[in-house]
């Protein structure tokens, strides 16, 4: 670790300079992959990442610099620059923070085996036998890419009004991405599980079982799966199917720099604006947190990159927009509180609006109950094919896993049934919710620029929707 | 900077290593945001990294490094690391150097810019003068050296410098448009220019009505088709074609896109993406992926070059091989002409959300943004907006029937990776859905 000393010095020299606030984020982060493409391991990647980055405001305008060079002169210097940028914004209307309180603390997340006493030989050993079971199915997987990853990140966070954090997080990743074939045709599935904490994660997961369960259902799928039905049909929709929908059609279009058009120019706006709070966009039945306390969800975290404290957002309440997602300066334009959701993903680009773990709040239905009550319609577990546009408002998923439901029971398979609809029709839709609440489903959530692909929990539990249209 | 290079190096071999690849990147690069029509954050970069690979006994690891006063010790861990590593059958080794390369140099007018407000103002007030109300987007002033070692031979230097900038302008949420400007030479940025483009497409935007699906000609502007492009080139890298993330396996020498259809990765001709070498130290050359239609090649490094019984193409990135830059050849249509040869379709302007439902397949979809453009008989008889285009990768390719003489340069966040000369483009009979009522 570097001299933290630098980091309350380049607040008080910001200061000193004539910025109004100032904060300085001071990251080590320790990432390991290992990549393993058809039973070879590729390469082992290991890197540690570090250094330092200052915001300022300063006549109204933010100015933020980065540097990986830990001396005093480099800090100085990296303070100057990033004040004297600030400065040079010429802005019409001056940009503030939300107040805050400080806060003085340190958190961090247990690990019940600490990711750095497992030794290299043990992390590869896990996806080489991952690597080794599927491939004992027999099938004809003709193309296996694993990626196993994890981070370790300390963080060292100082601001003018008196806070100082320090924290440490650590968080594993599985990613796998299978290509199976049968009789001339081919299925893929790309999957992606996260968990804050140690290396416990390879049992918590249980991605042994979950990637043979895939392959299975995989090759069932081109031995068995008929051309899903069109038109209009009630789905049950599993738990990553909820994940991605809370993601990409609640978690992004509340989120407040978008709404305000911070974000227009890259990751888009959002159909909801500020005078949308309290109109309906769901079914009564529907709630869609996004809450970085969740315990184990890659996205945890106590307090957020500009030193507020976390806590759950309900951002679709009884089916109404009910919140948005919010850092310190949002929520000056808009009149209210952070609600801690700022986030960087690294020491070297600002910290903005940032969704962390995004599920639908679970209920009280099983998944038997709910498919009993459907006539005709379609089991979707998972997806492949995704996306949404950049108002948020025409989202698109299309089925991975998926069965047709006759008479209350779960048939055949279905192969890429389509789900096209509006963000209203969707969550409108649903009349039922689970109680199998999944959060380990990992996203890699884009936005800024410079981009910043961070860490993110889709989650959710299986969800009914009636009466929608499939093809 | 060279030196760390150098230390880097010596001291991987001199613990065992067989290959060993420092890359001393020094990063003074600048950037303004802007939104609302105002500057939002302004942001500076000081920082110096050293890219490694290191290879011990076919045992491949890869590092970035940011802590130099633990330099030696973090390249001990790293070969200790590689020690404990598995072996890779297929690594085939890093290119034998040295190598001549040409001889580039940056613009020093741009080196030198300390600031990028007037260019910022020119794109907005350009988008504003066209009718847009909000402007949005970045200005970057890239500045970066690079100071390669490799235990092969290779000592080589490169500065890379250039502008950017990319704006997009709203006459309201569903009315926009997008413009970017990509320079070398500081003479030849024209962000007023992209302001204007993407102030006029909005401004034609105004009150879209829903699309309707179907199969329709699309005349592709530069910018989406730009995204298209990357779609090749990203997907010609041959480690992407083992991994199965590519339509491409065993395509090589057969039919990939119509005859209207030349596209290169060349890192070595003027562009925002120009290098003088790639991760190896390999200088950077022309490489036609596709000529006329017919897949040539794939994209290499060493090793896959090797597993492919071919030669490296110049395209090693730090594990796989990348794209440099993309180029498509002109066609002989002039802009107007493409208009006119569109008797029933759309104009679209800008996509993003580009996924794979089977990357085998190439089976995807992608949702155009900004303005989109019903025509008929080569006429804006209409704006739609809430559309997707659903399609094949190959199909979309093999439908191109023309190509437009004048290219631009466009790079754009999340769609356009790497710097890509497209021209207007005009295809049959692509897939076009919806949103369900």
């Amino acid at each position: 670790m570097a001299d933290l000393d630098l980091v309350d010095f380049a607040v008080d020299y910001a200061r000193e300079k004539g910025a109004s606030y100032a904060e300085a984020r001071y990251e080590h982060q320790i990432e390991e992959q290992f990549i393993l493409k058809n039973s070879v391991l590729d390469a082992l990647y290991h890197g540690e990442d570090s250094g330092i980055g200052v915001r300022v405001l300063a006549k109204g305008g933010l100015g933020f610099a980065a540097t990986n060079a830990m001396t005093r002169t480099d800090v100085k210097a990296l303070v100057e620059d990033a004040v004297k940028i600030a400065k040079a914004a010429h802005r019409k209307d001056p940009i503030s923070f939300a107040p805050e309180e400080p806060v003085v603390t340190n958190w961090s997340v247990p690990q019940r085996k600490k990711l750095s006493d497992v030794p290299v030989e043990d992390k590869i050993e896990e996806i080489l036998h991952v690597d080794r079971e599927v491939m004992a199915l027999k099938f004809k997987l003709v193309a296996r890419y694993f990626q196993q990853a994890n981070k370790q990140i300390d963080k060292y966070f100082v601001n003018s009004e008196g806070s100082k954090i320090r924290s440490f997080s650590p968080r594993v990743r599985m990613f796998y991405f299978l290509t199976l074939q049968h009789n001339g045709s081919a299925e893929q599935t790309s999957q992606n599980y996260g968990w804050s904490g140690g290396w416990e994660a390879m049992d918590e997961l249980r991605m042994r079982e979950r990637v043979i369960e895939e392959a299975k259902s995989m090759q069932n799928s081109l031995e068995h799966g008929k051309k899903s039905p069109e038109g209009k049909m009630d789905l049950v929709a599993g738990p990553q199917v909820t994940g991605i929908a809370s993601h990409e059609s609640c978690g992004h279009p509340t989120e407040a720099d978008r709404v305000l058009g911070r974000e227009a120019s890259q990751a888009g706006k959002s159909f909801i604006t500020p005078a949308s709070v309290g109109q309906r966009v769901g079914s009564p039945v529907v709630n869609v947190c996004d809450d970085p306390t969740m315990e184990h969800g890659i996205a945890y975290y106590a307090y957020d990159d500009e030193g507020v404290k976390a806590r759950r957002r309900y951002l679709y309440k009884e089916g109404i927009i009910n919140e948005f997602l919010q850092n310190r300066e949002t929520a000056a334009i808009l009149g209210t509180r952070s609600n801690g959701a700022a986030r960087a993903t690294t020491y070297n680009v600002e910290a903005i609006v940032r969704m962390a773990n995004t599920f639908v709040e679970p209920k009280d239905w099983g998944v038997d109950e709910m498919v009993e009550g459907v006539k005709f319609g379609v089991y979707m577990k998972s997806f492949m094919e995704w996306n949404i546009d950049d108002k948020r408002y025409n989202g698109k998923y299309v089925g991975r896993e998926a069965y047709l439901i006759e008479n209350g029971k779960v048939t055949t398979p279905v192969r890429k049934t389509v789900i096209e609809l509006t963000t209203p029709t969707f969550w409108g839709a649903v009349d039922a919710v689970g109680k199998d609440l999944e959060i380990f489903h990992a996203g890699f959530c884009g936005k800024s620029d410079p981009g910043q692909a961070l860490d993110a929990a889709l989650g959710g539990p299986t969800m009914r929707l009636r009466n929608v249209y499939l093809r | 900077m060279e030196d760390y290079a150098e230390r880097i190096v010596g001291r991987a071999i001199d613990l065992g290593c067989q290959d060993a690849v420092a890359d001393v990147s020094v990063n003074r690069s600048y950037q303004i945001r802007f939104a609302q029509n105002q500057i939002v954050i302004s942001n500076r970069w000081r920082e110096t990294t050293a890219s490694a690979f290191l290879v011990y006994k076919k045992r491949v690891v890869a590092s970035d490094i940011k802590d130099f006063t633990r330099l030696d010790a973090q390249v001990d861990n790293l070969v200790k690391i590689a020690k404990a590593s598995q072996e890779n059958p297929d690594y085939g080794g890093i290119a034998k150097g040295p190598f001549k390369y040409d001889r580039l140099s940056v613009d020093k007018k741009i080196v030198d810019l300390s600031d990028g407000y007037d260019h910022v103002d020119a794109a907005v007030n350009g988008a504003l003068e066209e009718g847009a109300k909000e402007c949005a987007g970045s200005f970057w002033k890239y500045d970066e050296e690079h100071y390669l070692r490799t235990s092969n031979g290779v000592n080589a230097y490169d500065h890379r410098a250039n502008l950017y900038l990319s704006i997009r302008a709203l006459v309201s949420l569903e009315s926009s448009g997008h413009g970017v400007a990509c320079a070398t030479k500081l003479s030849q940025f024209d962000p007023e220019k992209a302001g204007h483009k993407a102030g006029k497409i909005a401004a034609l935007a105004k009150s879209p009505k829903s699309g309707e699906a179907g199969k329709f000609d699309i005349i592709f502007d530069p910018l989406i088709f730009g995204s298209l492009i990357d779609q090749v080139g990203g997907h010609a890298g041959a480690w992407t074609v083992m991994a199965g993330l590519s339509p491409f396996a065993k395509k090589v020498g057969k039919r990939i896109a119509s005859e209207a259809v030349t596209l290169i990765d060349d890192g070595s001709a003027d562009s925002i993406g120009r290098k003088r070498f790639d991760a190896e130290g390999v200088p950077t050359k022309r490489n036609v992926v596709v000529q006329k239609g017919i897949l040539k090649t794939y994209l290499h490094n060493t090793s896959t070059a090797k597993k492919f019984k071919a030669k490296t193409t110049g395209n090693a990135g730090l594990v796989s091989p990348d794209t440099h830059a993309m180029v498509c050849k002109p066609g002989d249509w002039t802009r107007d002409e493409i208009f006119e040869e569109c008797k029933d379709g759309l104009w679209l302007t800008n996509t993003w959300y580009t996924r794979y439902q089977s990357y085998v397949t190439g089976d995807f979809s992608t949702i155009p943004r900004d303005g989109i453009f019903r025509i008929k008989k080569g006429e804006v008889v209409g704006t739609w907006k809430d559309i997707r285009l659903t399609d094949n990768l190959i199909n979309v390719w093999k439908s191109v029937e023309g190509l437009s003489k004048n290219v631009d340069q466009v790079q754009w966040w999340g769609e356009v990776y790497v710097p890509t000369f497209a021209p207007y483009a005009l295809a049959r009979k692509i897939g076009i859905t919806r949103s369900a009522e």
